[in-house]
């Protein structure tokens, strides 16, 4: 068995070695004379056209449009989730009347929706943000229906055996035995929100990232299309860990793996 | 007054399936009120289907089980059960484990501060207050386990394998407990185990059971006087009962 601290600094120090030889890798290859920074912007160009964009506020205004709708979609996409979800998970009626519709809909990837979107309500704030509901919804409901459906029965016995009416498993039992998969659930709705986030501004947004993508590639500025791509990235990523600490702060009681 | 009558119950499962399995067959028995019932029969005879069936977890394919008369058909607080598995809840603390049910029915922060602290004290977790389940041993989750039932304040105690888990020291202190809290309280006990001295110990009546399809083989009634203490465990009177019960489980 290894200390703790041991796995820490093992983990630091291998996570270091292997983006630093990315980043290496990269540098090398850019500095190289036949490089055509058009097609591998030089770190330095990057840099560039970050502080540059920064300064025209430019790249501010975009992260907040496009934060924006990632929350609006998350919060309603995921929200409707799990309260379907968990009704669906937990009484068969209500399994009964929306599993058909949920198992029809969910194979369709939710770019495909894409175009009926922009059709029936236009090519407005609104599109958008119901685009990345729909993908949240639909990639959150799947989770939070498993994790009602893996309740283990035998703590759902015993709460019915103490008297327990079906209402109350379903508070004090079946939500926080199904938190572990509500969190996953939750987890992959802001990555599919970030998918469909770019999707839907390369379409018709005039802001945003996935617009400045689009700008980009237009006018071949490809130091720019780099920059945006780390700077999703870094948000999706820096979201996830955030995700991360509120489930182990709500479940201290697992035990589940650091 | 807690009399429990089971009717010729039968149990058979799958029968959609095509593969029915006959677990249960042509089961009746009387469990007296404020008596103590042990069962006892090899593995897969059919112990806790009975006793789930008992709590009212699901209804015997054939047959009916009555409780003072009135046809068990649904859980209800009146029938706690000790589950063979662990049923310790994992997202709550050993004393929000105890006072679960009483918190469910509404008592006040008051009221159940008090019954953890008894019954934290009588299952011998004094300490552990707000661990959580998984910090504890296997043995220890059990008695949690026991305490939220015994917290309860059910009726009937349904018992499956409840100290299976425990070491002897623990097992035989738990045993002499659950007997005192009995004398005190007079609840109608239905125990399962394997261990035919831990039966017999603590039984008004053994009831053993023969395997596939479970069938009543035989009913011993045990008349060792009680208060029974640990010299009642190598009485010769004990030890005659358990080689007789012990050939009926042979075979
Ligand atoms: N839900 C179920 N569906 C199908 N078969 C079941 C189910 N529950 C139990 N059985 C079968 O019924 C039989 C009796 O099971 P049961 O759990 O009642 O045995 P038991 O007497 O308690 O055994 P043990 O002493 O090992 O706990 C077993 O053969 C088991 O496979
Ligand atoms: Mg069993």
């Amino acid at each position: 068995m290894k200390k703790l601290t041991e796995i820490n600094s093992q983990r630091l120090i291998l996570g270091a070695l292997s983006v630093g030889s990315i980043f290496a890798l990269y540098i090398l290859v850019t500095s190289a004379k036949d490089n055509n920074p058009a097609l591998l912007p030089p770190i330095p160009m990057i840099i560039g056209s970050f502080t540059e964009s920064l300064g025209n506020g430019n790249l501010l205004s975009a992260l907040g449009a496009s934060l924006y709708r990632i929350a609006l979609g998350f919060i309603f996409g995921t929200t409707c989730a799990v309260i379907l979800g968990s009704l669906v998970g937990w009484y068969v009626i209500a399994e009964y009347i929306f599993d058909p519709l949920i198992e029809a809909i969910r194979p369709i990837p939710p770019l495909a929706y894409i175009p009926l979107v922009i059709i029936w309500f236009g090519i407005g704030e609104f599109s958008r943000v119901f685009v990345i509901t729909v993908a949240c919804f639909l990639v959150c409901i799947i989770n939070v229906i498993a994790g009602m459906k893996n309740v283990p029965k035998v703590y759902v016995d015993a709460a019915a055996t103490m008297g327990a009416s079906r209402v109350q498993i379903f508070r004090t039992v079946a939500i926080p035995a199904a938190l572990p998969f509500l969190f996953t659930g939750l987890r992959i709705a802001l990555a599919a929100a970030w998918t469909t986030l770019v999707a839907s501004e390369l379409i018709a947004a005039q802001n945003g990232l996935g617009f400045m993508l689009q700008e980009g590639r237009r006018y071949f500025l490809t130091d720019q299309v780099v920059m945006i791509i780390i700077i999703i990235g870094f948000c999706a990523s820096f979201m996830d860990r955030v995700f991360r600490m509120i489930q182990t702060r709500l479940m201290r009681w697992s035990e589940m793996r650091e | 007054m807690s009399k429990i009558i089971v009717e010729k119950v039968t149990q058979t499962f799958g029968i959609d399936s095509g593969s029915s399995l006959k677990v249960l067959d042509d089961i009746n028995l009387e469990i007296e009120s404020s008596s103590f019932n042990v069962i006892v029969g090899t593995s897969g005879c059919g112990k806790s289907t009975l006793l789930k069936m008992m709590a009212g977890l699901f209804l015997p394919t054939e047959g009916r089980i009555c409780l003072d008369g009135n046809e068990i058909k649904g859980t209800d607080r009146r029938r706690g059960m000790v589950f063979q598995q662990d049923a310790v809840f994992p997202w709550m603390t050993v004393a929000k484990n105890i006072s679960y049910g009483p918190r469910i029915r509404g008592a006040s922060r008051a009221e159940c501060a008090e019954i953890e602290k008894k019954w934290i004290e009588l299952v011998g977790l004094k300490g552990f207050e707000s661990s959580w389940p998984r910090e504890l041993s296997g043995g220890m989750r059990k008695r949690v386990d026991l305490g939220r039932v015994y917290a309860n304040d059910p009726d009937v105690l349904l018992m499956d394998e409840p100290f299976g888990a425990l070491d002897v020291q623990t097992k035989e202190r738990m045993q002499a407990e659950l007997l005192n809290l009995w004398e005190i309280t007079k609840k109608t006990v239905v125990f399962v185990t394997h261990d035919l001295e831990e039966a017999i110990f603590l039984a008004d009546r053994v009831i053993v059971m023969s395997a596939r399809p479970g069938r009543i083989r035989h009913v011993e009634e045990i008349s060792l006087p009680r208060p029974r203490t640990s010299e009642t465990r190598l009485t010769e009177e004990l030890l005659s009962i358990k080689r007789k019960l012990w050939s009926m489980l042979e075979h």
